[in-house]
């Protein structure tokens, strides 16, 4: 039976909205990678995310999933804690493509004017929004499993697929 | 560990900015999570808060490997630790100086009341590796807090007398260490409270104010004999409240013997480092500001420096008022005059009002009691501590080192109340009376 995306077209919004992004994932030896992202990009169908990771920041990371490795992918925003975390099986790792540079251009002032709400804006945010290495490569996967993480009770839930 | 080591980077462990962590379950599937706090235990191992049952602690206790991501507030600098858990600590002096900063750190980003810590799960740095990256420009700190501790140990070392010691160290305070606010606070004998014996920088002293063990910062500090310190106002850890209890508590007969606690309305930041001998308590050195973020890890550890070097100095001044020298035998100068000043005493608390102001009570009280008695009954104005130790009417426990504080305290809040009657010390060991109007005492006997 066909089943919708993981995500819905409000988590789907966020998670392109400029909000702070990292990637995780392990080698055979079960020890965890991870590094941060500089942007999101969600196809068409939802079912496809990509993300944009530093080689010079994220070796480990880019090498375990060239390896096959499972990816954890979490999202949040600075000002409101507003958290969700993708799952995914795999990931493919490659180069840019022309409406990945769009997304990143747009990402780093979106990110840096929500860093400036929490009192961490200026200096501060220019050098930590500043793309280490000047390269990225894309990091694409297709989200098997989402989860709430905003700081609350809640916390930890399985958000269901759309119906 | 590689080059890079743990005490160098506390600055990314205040909260500022939340850290990341990786984990892995046994099935191998990873999690990453934003963690509110990593806070630094020593030079090889931070905790992580758990405030939540979630993914991340599910899957340490399978796969203990974890890795951090923490970024400097200042200069967005980022570091990446490989870690191995090892054990949650549910209480004791690091989960109460966690759960004291995760007050602050809730309070400041709107999570008062769904931040609350369950444990501090403690983890081995096993690696530290700086993360390619731009940097942006620290500002220069306002001062070397070591330069300051270097400073500050010959003047307290100067120091010939316990009033003198704690004086020494609160200019030390204002000179070297730029604290504005900063108070003294003496254990009592039962170990349940403590009050205060010193203070720089409010506008009312607040001496002879007390603290129970176990309220705020300072009550934490004591109990758990470990520094506690936040860096934003919160609620959970405010004095105004539990003063305000506590006096409302007194009933309607009882004149009122509360101090009011000398305390910021609104610290920003506080800082509490206990004074310790030994074993044992002697009581908690307390500073505290209106701006967030003031103290850091650096000024918690410069002021246990400033605080064990008070405690040595408790410790060696208490022992040499055992023993008298000096003391100049001449007659009191003051020739009493005007209306008698009534004091009464309230034989249930060793309360003692002077007319109708509240000034002591509890040991110091009872002291003073014994004071004006023999100055009244046998014209009586030169003392000696060791007199005070061996009297019964006082009932100062066996081998207390706290009657010089006690009378330290006496002095100052007797300052404080105008002045009618002083006491100043005339050598080691020996202290005078001086009374300037005549003394009428009365005695109000415990209710049966």
């Amino acid at each position: 039976m066909p089943t919708g995306p993981v995500l819905d077209a409000d988590n789907a919004a966020f998670v392109t909205s400029g909000v702070s992004i990292a990637v995780a994932s392990r080698n055979a030896q079960r020890i965890p990678s991870l590094t941060r992202a500089w942007g999101c990009r969600v196809s068409g169908d939802r079912r496809t995310v990509t993300l944009y990771v530093s080689p010079q920041q994220g070796e480990a990371l880019l090498a375990d999933l060239q390896a096959g490795g499972p990816l954890a992918a979490v999202f949040s925003l600075p000002s409101t804690h507003r958290t969700i975390q993708l799952k995914a099986r795999s990931a493919r790792v490659g180069a840019l493509a022309d409406e990945d540079r769009l997304v990143i251009e747009r990402y780093a002032p979106a990110l840096a004017a929500n860093l400036e709400r929490v009192g961490h804006g200026g200096g501060f945010a220019a050098a930590y929004l500043e793309i280490a290495g000047n390269a990225l490569a894309s990091v694409a996967f297709e989200p098997e499993e989402a989860f709430a993480q905003t700081p609350g009770p809640k916390a930890g839930a399985r958000l269901e697929r759309p119906a | 560990m590689s080059g890079l080591s743990l005490d160098a980077l506390r600055d990314c462990l205040e909260g500022a900015i939340p850290a990341l962590v990786a984990t892995c379950s046994a099935d191998g599937t990873p999690n990453v999570s934003y963690v509110s706090q990593v806070h630094y235990v020593d030079g090889e191992h931070v905790a992580l808060s758990f405030q939540f049952f979630n993914k991340t602690r599910h899957n340490v206790l399978e796969n203990p490997h974890a890795t951090l991501l923490v970024a400097n507030p200042a200069t967005a600098a980022l570091y990446r630790f490989a870690v191995e858990y090892l054990r949650t600590e549910t209480g004791g002096p690091l989960f109460e100086g966690m759960k004291a900063k995760l007050a602050g750190i809730a309070s400041h980003t709107g999570m008062a009341g769904v931040f609350h810590l369950k444990g501090a799960d403690v983890y081995r740095v096993r690696s530290i590796e700086r993360v390619a990256g731009s940097v942006c420009h620290a500002p220069l700190p306002h001062r070397n807090l070591l330069a300051a501790v270097r400073r500050a140990g010959p003047a307290l070392a100067s120091a010939r007398d316990l009033g003198a010691l704690f004086e020494q160290a609160l200019d030390a305070l204002e000179r070297d260490f730029g604290v504005r606010h900063a108070m003294i606070l003496i254990a009592d004998e039962s170990g349940e409270s403590l009050y205060t014996v010193a203070s720089r920088g409010y506008p009312q002293s607040g001496i002879g104010s007390e603290i129970r063990c176990g309220d705020g910062v300072i009550g934490v500090a004591a109990r758990e004999r470990a520094a506690i310190r936040i860096n934003h106002s919160t609620a959970e850890y405010c004095y105004g409240r539990a003063l305000r209890e506590s006096a409302s508590q007194s009933g309607d007969d009882v004149l009122p013997t509360e101090i009011p606690f000398p305390g910021l309305a609104a610290p920003g930041s506080q800082l509490a480092v206990p004074i310790v001998h030994g074993a044992r308590l002697a009581g908690v050195l307390f500073v505290e500001d209106p701006e967030a973020g003031r103290f850091n890890y650096d000024d918690e550890d410069a002021l246990a420096a400033l605080a064990a070097q008070l405690a040595a100095g408790i410790q060696l001044l208490q022992g040499a008022e055992t023993d008298e020298d000096g003391g100049s035998a001449k007659d009191t100068a003051l020739t009493p005059r005007g209306r008698a000043l009534v004091i009464r005493r309230y034989a249930a608390n060793d309360s003692v009002f002077l007319d109708d102001d509240y000034l002591i009570k509890g040991v110091a009280g009872a002291i003073f009691w014994k004071l004006v008695g023999d100055h009244v009954r046998e014209g009586r104005s030169e003392f000696t501590n060791r007199e005070l130790r061996l009297d019964p009417a006082i009932r100062l426990p066996a081998l207390s080192e706290n009657l010089e504080a006690r009378l330290i305290l006496l002095e100052r809040r007797l300052a404080e109340r105008g002045g009618d009657v002083r006491i100043e010390k005339t050598g080691r060991g020996r202290f005078r009376l001086l009374v300037r109007r005549p003394l009428e005492l009365a005695e109000v006997p415990a209710a049966h």
